[in-house]
């Protein structure tokens, strides 16, 4: 089992996209992929086709004691989706009470899952710090960090760096860092010049292409489905796609580190 | 004298065969041992070549070798070549000694003018075949040698754009290319060299930032326009480019690499690639389908020539280092190849010069057959000078082997009198009924039938990626009429003549035939076609003689050929239309649609020019005409956007024409597509490889298309003349 977070320090980068569509690009690559939303805004699931109405998730599960088996839905593109439920305030404060009192809850919960070693888990998380952040991290095997080339997301950078630093790094099965420039467009200097920043600060940490910014990405949730399922001919998608190639080139490398595999 | 620059340069060698152990092996370096073995080897082949066999012994000996030549044409590798070459040579030798021994009898005066014509042009021919052979045996396909890693190491460069009387569009692409050459900006210098003295190159040199040097006066043209930049540069090197060549990004870092392993190293030449079709391949319909006739030169000569460390200068796309070229007093200017007879003048200083067969550069091939035929004649002329005035087989400094490497690119410049004469040979006899050779018309097939064959199937062997068999024919007897009289005149006298530029980058507004290109072929053509009606006729006459319906059957065969290789040469005279002033290139590279939408497609080029892209469109999709569209190329990491339309539209592919690019986008376009480090590398990808019968057969069509072409236009033209009695026949200036 590969555990991928996702994260960014800034709100409206595009991450639960990326994270939605990554999943459909691995899945397509013939991997068992689950998608798991650690997010309160609960909409990775509308990626996948699974309806505005309905409330199960992990949250809920998790506060009734249910397994997670029982609120796993088989999403578009074959990706396993782990909604992460609709609850009200106090339950969500309930709920993150749990996860602040043990940071390894997210680690424990997904050995239950008893997945393969290929297996692979990418989870979504709010932005910024939280505590579902801080429990993504302890579990994770690699943190993918989405980024906009702009000053505020340059700026934001160190501050996420720190988070991985104190929840991930320490950890011998911890592969590293990964960062992935999304909704470019090239056409604005500001941006080719940021971009030659970041390319210089992250060195091969930094998925050498970029996602591309595209109209059809904002279509395709109108349309309850991935942008490599809406518009796979899109070049967002081509880029989707060859982020995957080089996300799971990064993940599979580590394979021969010391790791527990449950 | 060769073996330790090919084991020098020969990089992936794992473990070596035993012949290569044999090859590599100390003893060749005794001269005493080489001498004695090749004077063995020569003495056994003059037994070869002499020894009288009778007819069915001398048959039995020709079957023999053609049959040892076809076993070891199954073979691969060079030694396999080897050994065809040394059986074509075995069996010329044998037809040369048999043909000037035997068959050089003649009985009427007239017998013996034609007789000699073509036992000359037959001893021309075998020895510019042996010469070849000698100059191709082991081409050196050289690598290029990386530069140290430290950049302060790597030497200052300048380059030089020579330019005269092109217009500015031409030149553009080639500056914007050599600002992106990839190399540290405070060790390069680009220098457009105008002896045009124009003031907007002035304005546009000045605005993207590279040297505009102009001179008072015009003397000696290129060469001397070289030579006074010269004198204002100081870099340790210099890369010349014509002003229509347009280098690519990795040009500096793949060149320069050998003059820093081989300090007598002078001159580095890759090959003239272009990327518009020629006349030739226009009007025949062979571009990028058969090699053209610079193929051969770049792709085998002058890798064989480097084995000999006889490569010569070709004026663009190659390096050379300052301080020889100064040494020997600048870039050549007695003769009007300035470029050849600089190459040697390095190599009569000891100096060494080298190919890369990698095209590092591209450029726009000459638009029409007279300006075609224009260049090749100032190339026959200027060789010819050099033969005459710097003669490489004599005076100090030169190898054996480089001696005879430049012979041969003497030599053969003189193959206009030849061609003429194998053209018109059966004619003798059709016509006047001249016996020229004193044989048997089966004793002549025994002898030259088996030195045809070989030479033919060891040439296919050595030059399939580079000539097909037969198409050495129909360039050459296309170029015959107009090469012979100037070679002769510069032979009799090295001044005759002028210098003239070839136009590029113009365009034909019609089909048309030039009528004055082609009056040569025409005439040939119809004599051939007379000898043909004539040798009927005789046929009919005497046809209870059968010796005389042989040999008239023989030379009715001959004047067909003739005829059909004339066919193929009277249609490369038929110019094709071409409205397009810019190129398309064929290209495949990755590109991003952007639409109004802000939707993204991503695609593939299918070509590019300088005004826009073709894109093939993923499944069958379609963009509707003069939509606004967003073209963005990749150039490794970087990408830009360039602003398009709509042109032309069809299902699954479209193009897209640019509006209107600032000069930062005409740049970016050219760092993204001319200037890619392998914008040219896979070109002759997806070509037939070369079969000589295949090869016959192809022009053998070509041929008669182009007789069946020319009754058309004959027709055509004829109607016209009749309807409105002005010939719409356009001339194109044959000379300058």
């Amino acid at each position: 089992m590969k555990v991928i977070t996702v994260v960014s320090a800034k709100g409206g980068v595009g991450k639960t996209t990326l994270a939605a569509n990554l999943a459909s690009v691995l899945a397509a690559r013939g991997r068992r992929v689950i998608a798991l939303d650690l997010d309160p805004q609960n909409a990775l699931r509308l990626h996948f086709g699974i309806p505005l109405d309905s409330i199960d998730g992990l949250s809920r599960a998790t506060l009734a004691g249910d397994a997670w088996q029982t609120v796993m839905f088989d999403g578009v593109d074959g990706v396993t989706v782990l909604p992460y439920g609709a609850v009200v305030e106090d339950d969500r404060r309930r709920f993150e009470s749990h996860i602040d009192r043990n940071p390894q809850w997210l680690a424990q919960a997904l050995d239950k899952l008893g997945l393969d070693a290929a297996d692979i888990v990418i989870v979504d998380t709010p932005p910024g710090s939280s505590v579902y952040t801080r429990t993504a991290l302890c579990a994770s095997n690699f943190a993918l960090n989405v980024v906009l080339a702009d000053a505020a997301s340059y700026a934001a950078i160190p501050q996420m760096e720190r988070m991985i630093d104190a929840y991930a790094t320490p950890r011998a099965n911890f592969a590293g860092t990964g960062y992935v420039v999304n909704q470019v467009d090239q056409s604005r200097q500001l941006t080719k010049d940021v971009l030659k920043v970041l390319r210089n600060l992250l060195g091969n940490k930094l998925f050498p292409g970029v996602i591309h910014l595209d109209e059809g990405v904002s279509e395709s949730l109108a349309c309850d489905t991935t942008l490599i399922h809406y518009d796979p001919l899109s070049q967002a998608a081509a880029d989707l796609r060859a982020c995957g190639e080089w996300l799971t080139n990064a993940v599979d490398s580590t394979q021969l580190s010391p790791r527990s595999v449950a | 004298m060769s073996k330790p620059r090919a084991r020098l340069l020969s990089e992936a060698e794992e473990v070596p065969s035993r012949l290569e152990q044999f090859v590599d092996s100390r003893i060749w370096s005794s001269r005493i041992f080489t001498t004695l073995l090749t004077l063995f080897a020569l003495t056994t082949m003059y037994f070869v070549w002499t020894v009288p066999l009778a007819f069915t012994e001398q048959l039995v000996f020709a079957c023999v070798c053609f049959a040892f030549a076809l076993a070891f044409r199954r073979l691969r590798g060079q030694y396999a070549t080897l050994v065809m070459i040394m059986l074509s040579v075995a069996v010329t030798g044998r037809y040369m000694y048999w043909r000037l021994t035997e068959t050089t009898v003649w009985e009427r005066p007239l017998d013996a003018a034609w007789g000699l014509l073509l036992v000359s042009a037959e001893v021309y021919s075998a020895i510019v075949l042996m010469l070849g052979y000698f100059q191709t045996a082991w081409p050196l396909q050289r690598k290029p040698l990386p530069l140290p890693e430290n950049r302060d190491e790597w030497p200052t460069v300048d380059v030089f754009i020579p330019t005269y009387n092109e217009p500015l569009g031409v030149v553009k692409p080639t500056i914007y290319a050599a600002l992106a050459i990839d190399y540290p900006a405070d060790k390069i210098s680009i220098h457009v060299l105008d002896d045009g003295r124009r003031p907007e190159f002035k304005a546009f040199c000045e605005e993207v930032g590279v040297t505009w040097t102009i001179r008072t006066h015009n003397r000696h043209a290129k060469a001397g326009n070289i030579n006074e930049a010269l004198k204002i540069t100081k870099g340790e090197y210099l890369a010349i480019f014509d002003c229509d060549h347009i280098p690519t990004r990795s040009f500096l870092q793949i060149g320069l690499g050998w003059f820093l392993r081989d300090k007598k190293l002078s001159m580095l030449q890759t090959p003239h690639h272009f990327f518009s079709p020629d006349p030739f391949e226009r009007n025949l319909g062979t571009f990028r389908k058969v090699p053209n006739e610079g193929e051969l030169f770049y792709g085998l000569v002058q890798d064989g020539n480097d084995l000999w460390n006889a490569t010569f200068f070709c004026g663009s796309c190659a390096l050379l280092r300052r301080t020889m070229v100064e040494e020997i007093g600048g870039i050549a200017v007695e003769t009007v190849t300035e470029d050849a007879h600089t190459a040697l003048k390095l190599h009569r200083l000891g100096y060494t010069t080298a190919y890369l067969a990698i095209p590092q550069a591209a450029g726009l091939a000459t638009e029409s057959l007279s300006g075609h035929i224009g260049q090749r004649i100032r190339w026959a002329r200027g060789m010819t000078q050099i033969f005459r005035i710097d003669n490489p087989l004599t005076g100090k400094g030169l190898k054996l082997g480089q001696r005879l490497c430049y012979l041969n690119g003497m030599m053969h410049f003189f193959y206009g009198i030849p061609r003429l004469v194998f053209l018109t040979a059966p004619l003798s006899y059709l016509f006047f009924g001249a016996h020229v050779i004193h044989a048997a018309a089966g004793t002549i097939a025994i002898f030259a039938l088996p030195h045809m064959m070989h030479a033919s199937i060891t040439n296919s062997r050595m030059q399939r990626s580079f000539r097909h068999s037969f198409w050495a024919e129909v360039y050459e007897s296309v170029l015959a009429s107009y090469i012979t009289a100037p070679t002769l005149l510069a032979l009799i006298n090295p001044k005759l003549g002028k210098f003239n530029v070839t136009a590029k980058g113009g365009q034909i507004s019609k089909d048309y035939f030039d009528y004055a290109i082609s009056r040569p072929y025409l005439i040939l053509l119809v004599l051939n076609l007379l000898g043909f009606i004539a040798g009927i006729v005789n046929i009919y006459l005497h046809w209870d003689v059968s010796s005389e319906v042989n040999t008239v059957l023989l030379n009715l065969a001959w004047t067909t050929y003739n005829m059909l290789i004339l066919g193929a040469s009277v249609a490369a005279a038929s110019e094709r239309r071409q409205v397009r002033t810019t190129h398309r290139v064929e290209m495949k590279m990755p590109v991003m649609l952007k639409f109004s939408t802000g939707r993204t497609l991503a695609c593939e080029t299918m070509d590019y020019s300088e005004g826009g892209v073709g894109v093939k469109l993923p499944g069958d999709l379609e963009v509707p005409l003069h939509e606004k569209v967003t073209v963005s190329l990749f150039r490794g990491d970087e990408e830009y956007a360039f602003p398009a339309t709509v042109g032309f539209t069809a299902v699954g592919r479209v193009g897209l024409r640019f509006s209107a690019l600032t000069r930062e986008q005409e740049f970016e376009f050219v760092k993204t597509t001319f200037a890619r480090a392998d914008a040219w590398t896979n070109w002759s990808e997806g070509r037939t490889p070369d079969a000589p019968l295949r090869g016959l057969r192809h022009v053998l069509v070509v041929g008669m298309g182009g007789i069946g072409a020319l009754f058309e236009h004959l027709f055509v033209d004829a109607r016209n003349w009749l309807t409105t009695r002005s010939p719409d026949v356009k001339k194109l200036k044959t000379k300058d």
